[in-house]
């Protein structure tokens, strides 16, 4: 047998990838080849030590999973309704008919969605089209709030970000002092006043 | 641990953040270490993490139950991390002719880590030698290594992760292994 050959069948050898012939012949050549013999040492050796490696460590920080909760989007709303409306189909009948009503409320609100920032400290804050961007290695002093865009978030913010029909995006470089809240005004609004007459409903 | 996995997809799928919460946990370490293994900082790979499970939360639906879904996840974290250490290198390769260090690529380049001390200590000198190995593997060697000795994948299921056939799988296994081997010598 070739070397080249031996040193393809020694990795077959750890990927434990090999007939009961093909070993036989590997272990053949080692015994007859002493620069074969050396390499495979080292290549065992290697695999031993890959395979030491501490498989776990280091573990990624705490508060990750409360950030990746964070930027995933907000369904949970959504999916109420949906139940909601499964189990209460007559309700649902006059709901639609009440959100036909109140369309026009929610064209009141459609109006004015230009982006509004309130903030005692935005003199660092990047603003690009609908997007409001606090870049990395900028403090906002004090609480931020977005409305009718999008919050992007890759420095320090030392107070409240309130969010208003809008998302918010937090990088690993981000640091918020306080609570990062996002509201959804119209359907807020709405869902309020449902619940109101249902309320109001039940109760006659 | 798969049917629990598909349940949670279910589950996550019909909006329960609760069981999405929950597949995060399952995984993040996973990806975090692949991550951090794949780029050597710990910023990128939070940001790998998170971004893979984002994109994990909005392709839900596409998810077919007939794979595994450890499968799925892994491919996109590893896609996600060499298309990290692409632009990286894209962005260095300007330097690239300064860097005498192994003549690689340009990854060694990049200032190294932020590790801490305490972790540090953790590490014996001979598994930060087999760590700046790895590190100084070229991508496509690098990520196969990763998954095969790190992750403990097979190398049938890093074929299924990186869609590739397990014949270029075997070859990258081995020349990635004899790579590590020349590095590792003195030490052996
Ligand atoms: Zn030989």
């Amino acid at each position: 047998m070739e070397c080249k050959t031996a040193v393809s069948l020694m990795h077959d050898y750890l990927d434990d990838d090999l007939s009961k012939e093909q070993r036989l012949m590997l272990k053949a050549h080692l015994l007859s080849c002493p620069n074969c013999r050396m390499d495979f040492k080292e290549l065992e050796q290697t695999d031993m030590m890959l395979y030491s490696l501490p498989h776990n460590i280091p573990s990624a920080s705490y508060e990750l999973t409360e950030r990746i909760m964070n930027t995933i989007p907000q369904r949970k709303k959504q999916k109420v309704w949906v139940k909601w409306m499964k189990i209460h189909p007559a309700a649902t009948a006059a709901a639609v008919f009440l959100i036909i009503m109140l369309f026009s409320a929610i064209n009141i609100f459609n109006q004015d969605n230009q982006l509004v920032i309130h903030g005692n400290d935005l003199d660092e804050v990047v603003i690009n089209g609908n997007t409001v961007i606090i870049p990395e290695g900028t403090t906002i002093a004090g609480d931020l709030t977005v409305e009718n865009g999008k919050a992007e978030v890759f420095g320090d913010v030392q107070g409240n970000l309130t969010v208003i029909d809008g998302s918010v995006y937090k990088a690993s470089t981000a640091h918020i002092s306080g609570e990062v809240k996002s509201v959804d005004r119209a359907l807020d609004w709405i869902w309020y006043k449902i619940s109101n007459v249902f309320s109001e409903v039940v109760y006659r | 641990m798969d049917q629990i996995e598909n349940r949670l997809t279910k589950l996550a799928l019909n909006g329960d953040q609760q069981a999405f919460a929950e597949i995060v946990e399952l995984y993040k370490d996973k990806i975090y270490h692949l991550g951090y293994r794949m780029l050597s900082n710990r910023h990128e790979a939070e940001d790998v993490v998170q971004e893979t499970f984002l994109r994990v939360f909005k392709s839900l639906d596409r998810f077919d139950p007939n794979q595994k879904f450890s499968t799925w996840i892994y491919r996109i974290a590893t896609n996600l991390c060499i298309d990290r250490l692409r632009k990286r290198k894209a962005t260095y390769s300007l330097d690239a002719d300064m860097n005498d260090q192994e003549g690689l690529d340009g990854y060694s380049l990049i200032p190294s880590d932020n590790r801490t001390p305490e972790s540090e200590l953790m590490i014996s000198e001979t598994k930060q030698i087999i760590y700046d190995a790895i590190e100084s593997l070229p991508a496509k060697y690098k990520s196969v290594m990763i998954l095969r000795y790190l992750q403990d994948l097979s190398l049938q299921e890093i074929s299924d992760v990186l869609g590739m056939p397990v014949t270029t799988i075997k070859t990258r296994v081995h020349r990635g292994r004899d790579f590590l081997r020349k590095k590792l010598e003195p030490k052996l």
